[in-house]
Order: C-alpha cells, then sequence, then structure tokens
C-alpha cells in the first residue's frame, strides 16, 4: 500500500453511519484534487444511495459470477482470475465528479470460497491503493470490514447517536477492534449524531473513553433529504452539518 | 536438434493481408529508450482526468501477442497505427486493437507456453505517467485510460508502442517485435477478431493444458484446435508423458 489514508466508519445501526460518510464524500470530493474512493460495504447499499448513484454492479456480483464459473467447470487459471477481478472491479467503479464509489453487495451466502473472497479483498486493497482516501462505510462491527474489505485501516471512525444503546456500541466495536485486534487501525475516534445540546456531548464524554472527534446537530435539511430519498451530496452548502464534517475531517489530518 | 513450434504462420499472414488493405495507416519506428516519464503508486486515471478511452466495456477491444521464428517477417521496432491517433482524439472513446508480432527463437515444445506467457505478461510492466490498462487475457480485451495531461504532453501511439516494444527486447529470447493499434472502428477491430479467432483458440487450448492437466481428448472442448495443429498435439503429448512420469517417480 502506498501512502493512501484509508477510513472505516463503523457504529450502531441506524445511527446515521451512511449520512456522516455521504457528508464526508462530499467535503472531500470538493475539497481538492486528491483521489477520492468511497467503499459501500453496507449490503442495502445505503452509501450509494445517499450519493445519488445506482449501482451497476457489485463485487459480489462478480464473485457470484466467478464461483459460478468455478462450479460450472469453467475456472480460469490463477493469473487470468486475477486480472478478471482486477478487470471487472474496475468496471464495477461508479466515478462521480471528484471520487469513486465501489459497492460491495451483499455477504457471502452459498459455501466457502475462502480463495476467491481472499483474492477479491486482495485486489480490493491494490485498487485502493491507487487512491489518495479510502473511506469504507461498513456494517455495524469492524469484523464484517476486516472480513470482506480489508484487515488494516488508519482511521476507525466510530458513529453514535445521543443513545446509551449506541454509545455502548461505539464501545463495544473500540474493544473488539483494540483489545481482540478485530482490524488494525492507527487512529480510532467518535463521532456524535443528532446532538441536541452541549450538555449531551459532556455527559457522552463522561461516559466513553473515546476521543471524539466531533458532532453534528439534529439536522432537520439532513432529515428532509433522507425522507424523501434526495442525494445528501445536493445539499445546501451552507448546512451547519457540512462545516462541522469538514471541521472533523481537519481533525483527522485528512483534508489537504 | 530441437524442433522449433510454430503456431501463427496462418493468423501472422492474415494479419499482415489485412493490415495491406487497410488506407489511412500511418506507421513510426520506435523511440529507442521511451522518454515518457514513469507513473507512481496512484497512476489511476480516473474519468474526470480522462483523454481519451481505448476499449472500455461496452466497446470493441481486442489484444492478440503472435510469435514466430522466421524473423524476416517482422518489421523490428516498427508501430503501425489505424485509426486516429490519441492526441487526435482528446475526449473521446475508442474502439481498440492491438496485434504485437514478436520475432522469438527457442520457442518449443516444452517450453513455449511458459514463454508466451512471459510475453503476454509484459503489458502489465508498462508504468508510464497518465496512462492505465486493464485487460482479461481471457478475452484478449484490453481497457487502456490516457489522462488529460498525458494527451496535452503528447502520449501517442508511438509512446505506447514504443515501450512495450522496448520490454519486448529486453528479453533473450525475442529478436524483434512489431506492434500494430486499430482504432478506426469497431468494424475493423470485430474484422481483426475474427482474423486472430484461430490464435485465441490455439491459446485458449495451451492454458487449459497447463491450468488442468486433463489431457483425455475426447471429452476436450479444444479436441479440434489441436487435431488442426500437429505441433499442438506433440506439445500436449509431451505434457502428458511428463505428468505420467511424475506419477510414476
Amino acid at each position: 500500500m502506498t501512502d493512501t489514508r484509508i477510513v472505516a466508519i463503523c457504529g450502531k445501526g441506524g445511527v446515521g453511519k451512511t449520512s456522516i460518510s455521504a457528508l464526508m464524500v462530499k467535503k472531500l470530493s470538493e475539497s481538492n484534487r486528491r483521489k477520492i474512493l468511497a467503499i459501500d460495504a453496507d449490503p442495502a447499499v445505503g452509501l450509494a444511495t445517499s450519493l445519488g448513484i445506482t449501482v451497476r454492479k457489485t463485487v459480489d456480483d462478480i464473485r457470484k459470477d466467478l464461483i459460478g464459473r468455478i462450479q460450472k467447470g469453467d475456472a480460469p487459471g490463477n493469473r487470468q482470475t486475477l486480472e478478471l477481478i482486477d478487470y471487472e472491479l474496475f468496471d464495477a467503479l461508479e466515478e462521480r465528479d471528484g471520487y469513486a464509489l465501489l459497492a460491495i453487495g451483499r455477504p457471502e451466502d452459498e459455501g466457502c470460497f475462502c480463495k476467491v473472497n481472499s483474492l477479491l479483498k486482495d485486489i480490493i486493497r491494490d485498487l485502493a491503493g491507487k487512491f489518495d482516501i479510502v473511506l469504507i462505510d461498513g456494517e455495524a462491527g469492524v469484523e464484517q470490514i476486516n472480513r470482506r474489505v480489508m484487515k488494516t485501516v488508519d482511521h476507525l471512525v466510530l458513529v453514535s447517536d445521543t443513545s446509551v444503546k449506541g454509545i455502548g456500541v461505539a464501545n463495544t466495536i473500540a474493544l473488539v477492534a483494540s483489545d481482540k485486534k478485530a482490524v488494525d487501525f492507527k487512529r480510532m475516534g467518535l463521532v456524535l449524531n443528532r446532538v441536541r445540546s452541549e450538555t449531551e456531548t459532556r455527559d457522552i464524554s463522561a461516559r466513553t473513553k473515546l476521543e471524539i472527534y466531533g458532532w453534528l446537530c439534529d439536522d432537520e435539511v439532513i432529515r428532509d433529504f433522507d425522507f424523501r430519498g434526495a442525494p445528501l451530496t445536493s445539499m445546501p452548502g451552507n448546512s451547519p452539518n457540512l462545516s462541522i464534517v469538514s471541521d472533523i475531517l481537519k481533525k483527522m489530518d485528512l483534508t489537504a | 536438434m530441437i524442433e522449433t513450434l510454430e503456431l501463427f504462420t496462418d493468423t501472422i499472414s492474415s494479419v499482415r493481408d489485412f493490415i495491406t488493405q487497410i488506407s489511412g495507416k500511418r506507421s513510426w519506428t520506435a523511440k529507442d529508450k521511451p522518454l515518457w516519464p514513469e507513473g507512481g503508486g496512484h497512476n489511476i486515471v480516473l474519468k474526470e482526468d480522462l483523454g481519451v478511452e481505448l476499449g472500455n466495456p461496452q466497446m470493441e477491444s481486442l489484444s492478440c501477442l503472435l510469435w514466430t521464428h522466421d524473423l524476416a517477417s517482422i518489421e523490428n521496432g516498427r508501430i503501425t497505427l489505424m485509426g486516429p491517433d490519441f492526441p487526435e482524439s482528446t475526449g473521446r472513446s475508442l474502439p481498440f486493437g492491438k496485434v504485437v508480432l514478436a520475432g522469438v527463437e527457442g520457442f518449443t515444445q516444452d517450453n513455449a507456453y511458459d514463454l508466451h506467457k512471459d510475453l503476454d505478461f509484459l503489458r502489465y510492466s508498462i508504468n508510464l505517467k497518465g496512462f492505465m490498462m486493464r485487460s482479461v487475457s481471457q478475452y484478449m480485451r484490453e481497457w487502456c485510460r490516457i489522462s488529460r495531461v498525458a494527451i496535452g504532453e503528447g502520449f501517442s501511439a508511438r509512446t505506447l508502442g514504443s515501450a512495450l516494444i522496448s520490454l519486448f527486447l529486453e528479453k533473450p529470447f525475442v529478436r524483434a517485435v512489431e506492434v500494430i493499434y486499430i482504432t478506426s472502428s469497431p468494424e475493423d477491430v470485430i474484422r481483426l477478431r475474427e482474423i486472430t479467432s484461430g490464435a485465441e483458440k490455439v491459446i485458449a487450448a495451451m492454458n487449459k493444458m497447463a491450468a488442468e492437466m486433463d489431457y483425455e481428448c475426447e471429452n476436450c472442448d479444444y479436441q479440434e484446435v489441436c487435431d488442426d495443429a500437429s505441433q499442438l498435439k506433440a506439445m500436449r503429448d509431451r505434457l502428458m508423458k511428463k505428468s505420467q512420469e511424475a506419477c510414476i517417480d
């Protein structure tokens, strides 16, 4: 891997991971000429929807196609498999102004094809290494990031709303990542979402040891965009949460 | 004396006939030392930086490597282009045909497959700033992107061909190399695919022999290809013999 910076976003379901990921992609893609890769590791491809993208092909589509061929006895050789995956993955990229998106798709469900999964991970890692910043919108746990995308990230960003459950899940993920080495990371922090007062953030600071990268306020604009299914990339530039996301990215050292 | 292998004589001859028939082609001699800078670790060309695209998955694309021991039939260092050159095509997505003709020595039934692969993989060693390539050798497809900046700085078919020829000539068993590019029309690339289809089958048969080590001809999809190419059949017989010896050991 070159000097690519990899950010993985995790947290309890429904806390706003995908919205925050989409806003981060929007700000990163606006800020400079760096190459940004967004990886949608959520089986429901929520990040793609939030970015206004209809996904044509997912990594899982490629995997299933390859496994289907192996099962039919039409298995290409090792080198051919590698170049086929490389070609198909590049074709699966959804390229937009300032960034590209790769959707992982549904989890594996038909038997163990460890070799195919391992090759896919290797080539995703190689592809990611061609970008300056990679942002992975994951499922709740870090294990899925490791199993389906990559084992090593620079930033592990845990997202939570202000609920006790949300913070509890964030603390658990942090524990699994650190103590059980579910994923290798250099830095980890918490982003709070749907915060209504500073008192809430002070209270939460007392309940977690995690560094708080920043907090987003409860935003009617995001709620409205989500309700209408409108892409968050078209959010007005003066939205307060967008400038908060910029500050978070600065804190994470991801702005030029 | 070990007999050298010739598998592509007819195809090379057909490719030559095809090129001769087409008007408006241009040729250059490869530059001795390609002066184009190497790409860095982030050498990827995304749509927003795209100058010219060649053979994308929605376009016709063909990439074929043919070799022969008949060195006189190869114009060493010659790059031929049929169709618009890259700097003349800014903002366009073009069909792409590529044939590499290599004059080689020492390709025998024992080593031809390995040496062919060795040459075929050289395309992955091309690392030029602003140039990106993806390929599927199984389908003989190649998909290239050249950045707007590279096009602006004059990246052309000659630049690409020179880099490829230079890599081929580094191999001790390569004596001459010639590259033909087609960007003229999808129909021309389709025609080229038809012309090279025999070679495609031969390569697929070699791939199968090497990958599966299954020498039961009766059930093999490539039986007809081997029946038509006696040297390919001999190559299979040698592999089969080697395999049996390994079993006895």
